[in-house]
């Protein structure tokens, strides 16, 4: 049978948004920070600005230990999905992962995209640039009772 | 035909528009952009899923675990499972590694966060084809079982030797404990 036009089409866009499975990556470099990724999406804790950098780092060491996914938050705002870390396929609650919460790095890696989200295996750290958003200049901490009153 | 044209259509249909409501009896946790979510699934190792690289038993509880969606194929993320605090949902899909399974939680799609797309909150699974429903509330014990010796008062996450070691070493803010001391002296002050 003959593709109509009118079928050519939506067999394209489903061609286009059909999941893809174990897709071939693209090769990129990218410096961003590593985020708790609930916190940043639900809004639970605040808006984005809030949920990052040192403000948020006892959140982000919680939420790493506690299997939470970490993402990459890149300078353009794009969050990236950490799959592995140098080899770490631990992105559930894995050490790699947790001792770089809030840091800011430059990953080297492959990225692969899926419905929506992006998902980054990085092969090499290449700057370790340590945490560099210093929000608890405008935030404090967040959330408040992430350090106990010392008076108390 | 017809049928082919229609699942082409659907599945160009942008993810935003899903809407997977019916039959949920989800808990609202009042986020911005929650929508109750009741679906058929499967459950993947994302890594696997995505790259190609595929242990034994979904990695066995080292990575996380996804839901790839019976009606549409989306691989949906959940980032946390139906416990306050700070708990993802690995250890409480791991049960259920390539199964089918029925989940209820609440998806969240905010259109103004990038990436806030497919992303889950499970609060009860159930393998497809079975009556009873497990609440996706097993983190804390699987933990408390793993660090005997942090057993005490108050939540996991004051308690937990990893987190602790790091606050300890560089303070609550990670600027090292020097300019903790001086955060929190001007928090508390």
């Amino acid at each position: 049978m003959k593709l109509t036009r009118h079928l050519a089409a939506p067999l394209c866009a489903l061609a286009l948004t059909a999941p893809a499975s174990a897709t071939e990556g693209e090769r990129i470099q990218i410096t961003g920070e590593i985020i708790d990724t609930w916190c940043y999406f639900s809004g639970v804790m605040g808006g984005p600005d809030a949920v990052v950098g040192s403000a948020h780092h006892t959140c982000a060491l919680w939420c790493s230990a506690g299997g939470i996914p970490v993402g990459l938050l890149g300078e353009d705002g794009e969050v990236y999905m950490v799959l592995k870390i140098e080899g770490d396929d631990q992105n559930a609650s894995g050490d790699t992962n947790l001792n770089l919460a809030s840091h800011e790095i430059t990953a080297d890696g492959m990225l692969y995209k899926r419905d929506g989200l992006n998902y980054l295996v990085v092969e090499k750290v290449v700057t370790d640039h340590g945490i560099t958003n210093l929000n608890h200049e405008d935030y404090g901490v967040v959330p408040g009772f992430a350090i106990p009153d010392p008076k108390k | 035909m017809k049928r082919i044209i229609a699942s082409a259509l659907i599945a160009a249909s942008p993810a935003a528009a899903a809407d997977f409501s019916e039959g949920s009896t989800a808990k609202s946790w009042n986020l911005y952009a929650e929508a109750p979510a009741f679906f058929e699934a499967k459950v993947v190792d994302i890594t696997c899923e995505v790259t190609g690289d595929c242990p034994d038993n979904c990695g066995d509880g080292n990575r996380q675990l996804g839901l790839l969606r019976a009606a549409d194929g989306v691989l949906v993320f959940p980032n946390k499972n139906a416990q306050s605090g700070f708990q993802g949902a690995t250890v409480d899909l791991l049960p259920f590694c390539g199964k089918s399974v029925e989940v209820d939680g609440l998806l969240i799609e905010d259109e103004d966060i990038k990436g806030a797309s497919n992303i889950y909150q499970v609060q009860t699974i159930r393998e497809a084809g079975t009556e009873d429903w497990t609440k996706a509330n097993t983190w804390s014990k699987v933990w408390a079982a793993k660090y005997p010796e942090a057993k005490g008062k108050g939540p996991w996450f004051r308690r937990d030797p990893r987190v602790n070691a790091h606050l300890a070493e560089t303070g609550h803010f990670g600027l090292g404990l020097e300019k903790d001391a001086e955060l929190i002296k001007e928090l508390f002050e």
